[in-house]
């Protein structure tokens, strides 16, 4: 397998930080010398950066007071069991 | 072990990535608050069977996920069935190199094709068995091991999942870019 099929096979552990030390320093060592793969890296990069930024929606104002309502029920319900 | 009294005040932050979640399980804003609250009703009553000092975020996400999978996966019969087919490395980053004629570089305005609706609907397109490990790894940065504990399978199909999912996530970013007539298609 060449260098370059390597670090392609695994890109996504790389970047997600689940590689053993010894995988990750071959990957390292083949991105420093090949301008290809490390520019690949890089756009997988930024795409998982965008991914986690633009997959997070913002919650309605009112949901941390439904919630609180929610559990505060709860433990009046709960209190009158005893 | 947790002790109740002190549930509102650690779970609470977690709300907002919590509802985030649900709704693309859901793809529904009424639906995700309903999981939401089902979760922290379940998580408020079993506070007392939490290990202290443990992974508390993970631990709400396991009951998300199970009261997403009890409440919505009984409309579907086999919701683990379903396949994407063989898809290629680095996905994107070769459909994009193709269209300019040149490789394309992180910081050129390639991803800036993409708005943040193109990122939901592409992440709400994923099967479900896809998604959920997409959604932790890429959205909510959960490692391998905690997907593996939230979702109740082993790290290797998390691995697997994770890797499908995220080729099938850039071929459906790559086909609303040709949808919205903003690059050509190849072939």
């Amino acid at each position: 397998m060449s260098g370059c099929d390597n670090a392609v096979e695994y890109v996504y552990q790389y970047l997600d930080d689940e590689l053993t030390v010894t995988r990750r320093t071959r990957i390292s060592w083949h991105l420093k010398r090949c301008g290809n793969c490390l520019n690949a890296f890089q756009f997988e990069t930024s795409l998982k950066k965008k991914i986690s930024d633009g997959g997070k929606t913002e919650p309605p104002e009112e949901l941390f007071d439904t919630l609180r309502a929610l559990i505060e029920q709860e433990r009046n319900t709960g209190d009158s069991d005893c | 072990m947790a002790d109740q009294a002190n549930f509102e005040n650690d779970a609470m932050q977690y709300a907002p990535q919590l509802y985030s979640a649900a709704l693309r399980m859901t793809r529904n804003p009424a639906d995700a608050e309903d999981v939401v609250q089902e979760t922290f009703l379940k998580a408020y009553r079993a506070y007392d069977t939490f290990t202290e000092g443990t992974n508390l975020k993970a631990w709400l996400y396991r009951i998300l996920t199970n009261t997403y999978i009890n409440k919505y996966r009984k409309k579907q019969r086999r919701p683990n069935e379903v396949e994407l087919g063989e898809l290629q490395d680095l996905y994107l980053y070769k459909r994009l190199g193709e269209h300019s004629g040149a490789q394309v570089s992180a910081e050129s305005e390639a991803l800036d094709l993409f708005v943040d609706e193109d990122i939901i609907e592409a992440l709400e397109s994923l099967p479900e068995n896809f998604r959920l490990p997409v959604l932790y790894a890429d959205v909510e940065g959960f490692s391998y091991k905690e997907i593996a504990e939230i979702l109740d399978v082993p790290i290797g199909t998390v691995m697997s999942r994770l890797h499908r999912g995220r080729k099938a996530l850039q071929r459906k970013l790559w086909n609303l870019a040709v949808e919205h007539g903003l690059v050509e298609p190849s072939e």
